[in-house]
């Protein structure tokens, strides 16, 4: 995941505030938490000497699309199904304390994960611990997910 | 089609030994999407179509009814006959294959003689304490993994029965009321989840550390003793399970002593009994493994490379000894692929001799054999029962019913009654 340095390097740093921020760095931040999007930056993508520059950010900036509306990364390729992440979570355990919180299949509507065709897979990130503006960062299902196929924006 | 042609369906997995019985299985003409099921598991069901076996006989395809009568040809025969495989079938056709081992006189050995054959048996004459994987999930405090790493050959085995789920004793979880430990050679995927409840031990030899843990239950100091007493101090606040894999099964074989070790394990179990409820279970294998086992042991008093001829089970019976020594001129694998498992030097003469393969797969067996006979897949298109790890017998649950594939149990009730 990039650093809010690293992406602040790219941007134009002349902090012209035409985006709405006072620096380039709170807009590089603000890119990285996906709150701002990277074409607001309007000199990057208009003026010609910015190009080597943009299309570095552009690749850089590519797993952030990826994610979820809670920063999580899911990277199919690497799990194997082991369900660890669906059985720690903790919001599994309270809605569903019968199923998936005693290592079954879920018996609820909509969990945060599921694992589909052996391989996890977002069903109801709304009702994840990690989600909407009073979030706590819980990282349960990425510490137990020998894989490392679970990952969050931030780290 | 609307969503209404959806078919939905619960199923057990055929997989592993875990035999996960919460498998959804939606189905719209085919298998669309297999949920909770492991990569592994979910695999059987998606690619059940692809690879599937054709009846030949010396590698020209033919019909299914010549393929079966050239096979009752080759039993009847024979003069030294092996069956072999097994594990990945049903409870009821290894009884049949058992039937036909005693009525021809035949070897008959499965994959548990260079797997968990040993621990098994000592779950079933109940040399050591066992339980189930239910009581492992309700009760267990301290969980151990020795030699084993579950993240590759039984994927859902931590998430469904042992360390993370919570159960009737053990509300909290993983995050309080577990203990996790993981003995290993090196450092894996599954010792990667040990946290702050939890010890990693990286062994150089499974033997050392049963007598380090013998030294520091005599007040003697070793190379592990602060990991140990960590260990032992957890022991004392709740019960325990072993779960024992092939690392552990080789670490204590392959040494001077022969299998004499095994002797020093049980009594170090016995010896951690005193101090807290120890049990012991394998951790797991092929789908139906103990299922063979159970049925062989409860006929003969022997688990697995057994002589009909004899009535007797030796080492010397196992199925690669047998080729390895040029014992036998006939052998019958159903659901193996012994080319592929066993090393080339002895499954090579399998082209050799006269060699009939029951699979629902095309294989590389089934490449060297004089006959193929395809088969429907144990639990996705024929029904029957299948023993878990624990000893616990799981009723199939089969997802297509109408299958152009005779099951394994016909086709050996076909043979019995030819030979």
């Amino acid at each position: 995941m990039p650093a809010p340095m690293e992406v602040f390097k790219l941007l134009p740093m002349t902090n012209c505030k035409i985006c709405g921020e006072q620096t380039c760095m709170s807009f590089a931040f603000k890119v990285i938490n996906r709150e701002r999007k990277l074409d607001e930056c309007k000199p990057l993508f208009e003026e010609d000497r910015y190009e080597e520059q943009r299309n570095k950010l552009i690749e850089m900036l590519k797993p952030v699309e990826k994610a979820t509306d809670t920063g999580l990364i899911v990277e199919e390729e690497l799990c194997v199904g082991c369900a660890n992440c669906i059985v720690c979570c903790p919001v599994h355990a309270a809605d569903d304390p019968y199923g998936m919180g005693s290592g079954k299949g879920p018996t609820i509507e909509k969990p945060i994960l599921l694992i589909e065709n052996g391989v996890v897979k977002v069903i109801e990130m709304s009702a994840c611990r990690r989600y909407g503006k009073h979030r706590t960062l819980c990282v349960a299902c990425r510490e137990n997910c020998p894989t490392d196929a679970i990952s969050f924006l931030e780290e | 089609m609307g969503k209404s042609d959806e078919n939905t369906q619960i199923t057990t997995c055929p997989g592993c030994s875990c035999l996960c019985d919460d498998i959804k299985i939606i189905q719209k003409n085919r298998v669309i999407k297999v949920l909770n099921a492991c990569r592994r598991g979910a695999n059987i069901f998606l690619n059940s179509n692809k690879g599937r076996a054709v009846p030949s006989i010396r590698e020209n395809v033919t019909n299914l009814e010549s393929a079966l009568e050239k096979a009752g040809e080759l039993i009847t025969d024979s003069r030294r006959l092996a069956i072999y495989g097994l594990d990945t079938t049903t409870s009821e056709a290894q009884n049949l294959a058992i039937d036909l081992a005693e009525k021809t006189g035949a070897y008959i050995d499965d994959n548990s003689s260079y797997c968990l054959g040993e621990f098994v048996e000592m779950c079933l004459k109940e040399t050591l304490p066992t339980t189930t994987l239910d009581d492992v999930r309700d009760n267990a405090y301290v969980i151990i993994y020795w030699g084993s790493n579950p993240f590759h050959s039984i994927p859902r085995h931590m998430s469904r029965y042992s360390y993370f789920p919570r159960g009737k004793n053990r509300q909290r979880g993983y995050e309080e009321d577990r203990f996790l430990v993981i003995i290993d050679v090196r450092n894996n995927n599954t010792s990667k989840l040990v946290k702050r409840n939890g010890v990693f031990l990286e062994i150089e030899s499974d033997v050392e550390l049963i007598n380090e843990i013998n030294d520091f239950l005599e007040d003697k100091a070793s190379k592990h003793t602060d990991q140990i007493a960590r260990i032992v101090r957890e022991l004392r606040k709740g019960d325990a399970i072993i779960f024992g894999g092939l690392g552990l099964k080789y670490g204590l074989k392959d040494s001077e002593n022969g299998s004499k070790n095994y002797g020093e394990f049980v009594n170090l179990v016995k010896k951690l009994n005193k101090i807290s409820n120890v049990y012991f279970m394998p951790a797991g294998f092929h789908p139906n493994m103990r299922g063979f086992n159970e049925a062989l042991f409860k006929r003969t008093g022997y688990l697995n490379k057994y002589n009909f001829k004899e009535k007797t089970s030796k080492n010397k019976y196992e199925f690669s000894r047998l080729l390895k020594e040029d014992k036998i001129d006939t052998a019958l694998i159903i659901g193996s692929d012994p080319v592929n498992s066993l090393p080339f030097e002895f499954s090579k003469k399998l082209s050799g001799i006269k060699t009939i393969v029951i699979d629902p797969r095309q294989n590389l067996t089934s490449l060297i054999s004089e006959v193929v006979i395809p088969s429907a897949i144990s639990g996705v298109e024929s029904r029957g029962t299948m023993v878990r790890s624990d000893g616990l017998k799981f009723e199939l649950n089969p997802i297509s019913r109408n299958t152009c594939y005779l099951s394994d149990e016909y086709i050996l009730k076909r043979l019995l009654d030819v030979v």
